[in-house]
């Protein structure tokens, strides 16, 4: 039964192109994610409008926000990567300045004593001592455009969530079964991954 | 990457002009003045809250002052770049604040690779250093802070004050929370390293005798306010006040020093400093390391054989623990303190072990109290 709905359903190439869409989205987010928090680390008077914001983003529902993009974006991968950055940026952002804030005194005392600018405070210690906390966000994030990747199925955006609407539509609980569980996996690794990569960090760059 | 010019080779004088600082309606540091003279090392002593932490960290302009100044070589401080001037400075604390993300030798070697130095010349600082803090440099080079000992770390924080090689040492507190008998030995290895360097120091300690230990001169601080500045002797003979008399003690505690017997001047030893003379040279350091001790006992059985430190482990690779015991002079709980540190004075032996049927105290090199006897 397994090997059948992953034959025609395809969900070799659909589990490529979802991991592809998964992926853009992380580079993207990663690189607006810590623009964001290490902009509102410099500028800290801004911090509580923009993360506010971010957090506004996060509590409209995601299909909701799928819906609201289709105007501007049209259907498919667009609006199904929009919406997954969007979503995303808040947890990296929000980590990567609590970091870079709640780095322990002591270490920007000394590296201050040393002789050591505020921009190599920056770049030698603040982050540095922030990337566990970032790849926490990381992790949060990954999990995050899992779920909206998957909902662009119903938009057209391809990727796993086509078989899971397919099933729906022809009332097939073998391939919403099968789909299901098959993208449960997958993000539970990748979880795993994040997890680990974390964990290294953590061991190394723990306070 | 610009290198930034050494601003002083060598320090004449540090003067403390009429310095204030308030935080708020606290004074912190009331209308002092004060002279460091090239060569010397001042110790700024005081209670917690005298002010002495907020005095030191004003010469490095970590802390701004509010009125008054600070000349150093007869230039204010303050018309300086403060990122220049603090590479100048060696700053070392109680905390010691070694970056956990990186090695020994990106820890000290941080701000020459800053400045641009090249790889080869800052792992030769760094190795220079590390002899100097005796430390071997093949073995500490690539460890991380979490790998080493309280004591080890902290003399990494003092190789790290010096490879800008400063002229003047600001030192707040740096043996402070470090196990005593520990605080004793990384003194005694300190006031090596300080003669080897001749470096203008100021150090900052609440521990009156590190401060006679350590100080060529002392300065007292009290609320923020100087109270005196003397040579040591001065301070124990001509104490400016009773205040002054309270710390450094000199009316109650000595009094009746030919009563004192040595086990009321040691330092008691519990079980962590105990090791038995067939283990491996390897497990011992590891002990030592774990417990933050760099003084072993060594019994066979119950029989005491010496003691072993942890720097003559590391300086060569031998598994047999007995050919780095070191004997040291016995004396009974009961003897007079008066006559151990006398013997041990002639002997120039820094270490004595206090036992009755196997040790239970170590007793070190008193300043104050030989000075007195």
């Amino acid at each position: 039964m397994i090997l059948y709905v992953w034959k025609t359903q395809q969900l070799g190439i659909k589990t490529f192109e979802h991991l592809y869409m998964v992926f853009i989205t992380l580079i993207i987010v990663i690189v607006i994610g810590i623009s964001i928090g290490i902009f509102i680390y410099k500028k800290q008077n801004l911090s509580n409008i923009i993360l506010n914001f971010l957090n506004v983003i996060e509590t409209v529902p995601e299909l909701a926000l799928l819906v609201i993009l289709i105007p501007l974006f049209g259907i498919g991968i667009k609006p199904t990567l929009v919406a997954s950055v969007l979503y995303s940026i808040l947890p990296i952002a929000r980590n990567t300045y609590v970091g870079l804030t709640n780095v322990d005194f002591q270490y920007i005392e000394i590296a201050r004593a040393i002789g050591l600018s505020d921009k190599e405070i920056l770049w030698k210690v603040r982050i540095p001592l922030a990337l566990p906390l970032l790849a926490a966000g990381i992790r949060i994030a990954i999990v995050f455009t899992m779920g909206v990747v998957t909902l662009g199925g119903l938009i057209a955006a391809g990727g796993l969530g086509g078989p899971i609407q397919t099933g729906i539509h022809l009332y097939d609980k073998n391939i919403i079964l099968v789909t299901g569980l098959w993208i449960g996996i997958l993000a539970v690794l990748l979880d795993s991954i994040g997890n680990f990569f974390e964990t290294l960090l953590r061991k190394r760059y723990g306070q | 990457m610009a290198i930034s010019k050494k601003l002083f080779n060598k320090i004449d004088c540090v003067k403390i002009e009429k310095v204030t600082k308030k935080y708020g309606h606290t004074i912190a540091v009331n209308q002092v003045s004060l002279e460091i003279r090239g060569g010397e090392l001042l110790i700024l002593l005081g209670p917690s809250g005298c002010g002495k932490t907020t005095l030191l960290r004003t010469i490095n302009r970590l802390v701004e002052i509010d009125e008054g100044r600070i000349l150093i070589n007869g230039k204010d401080n303050r018309d300086f770049d403060p990122v220049i001037l603090r590479k100048n400075i060696g700053y070392v604390i109680q905390q010691i604040g070694l970056f956990p993300h990186m090695t020994v030798r990106e820890n000290i070697g941080l701000v020459p690779k800053l400045e641009g130095w090249s790889e080869a010349q800052i792992t030769q600082k760094v190795k220079e250093l590390l002899e100097i803090v005796s430390l071997p440099p093949e073995k500490f080079i690539n460890r991380r802070p979490k790998e080493l000992s309280g004591g080890q770390q902290q003399r990494i924080g003092l190789a790290r004050a010096m490879v800008m090689d400063p002229s003047l040492l600001l030192m707040d507190e740096p043996f402070g929370a470090l196990d005593p008998i520990l605080r004793k030995q990384l003194q005694e290895e300190f006031i090596k390293i300080k003669e080897r360097l001749n470096r203008t120091i100021i150090f900052v300690t609440h521990d009156i005798e590190e401060a006679f230990r350590l100080g060529d001169r002392i300065a007292i601080l009290k609320e923020g306010k100087l109270i005196q500045l003397a040579k040591k002797n001065e301070l124990l003979v001509n104490p400016a006040d009773d205040f002054i008399a309270d710390i450094v003690d000199s009316k109650k505690k000595f009094k009746h020093l030919e009563n004192l017997t040595a086990s009321d001047i040691m330092i008691p030893l519990d079980k962590k400093y105990f090791f038995t003379s067939d283990s491996s040279t390897d497990s011992v350091i590891e002990g030592m390391v774990r417990e933050d001790i760099e003084l072993g006992i060594i019994m066979q059985s119950e029989k005491f054989l010496g003691y072993v430190k942890l720097q003559d482990l590391y300086q060569k690779n031998d598994k047999n623990l007995k050919h780095f015991i070191k004997q040291s002079m016995v004396f009974k709980p009961l003897d007079s303190i008066a006559l151990a540190l006398s013997m041990m004075k002639e002997k120039n032996e820094f270490i004595a072990i206090v036992a009755d049927e196997k040790p239970i105290g170590v007793l070190l090199g008193n300043e104050i109290l030989s000075r007195l006897i």
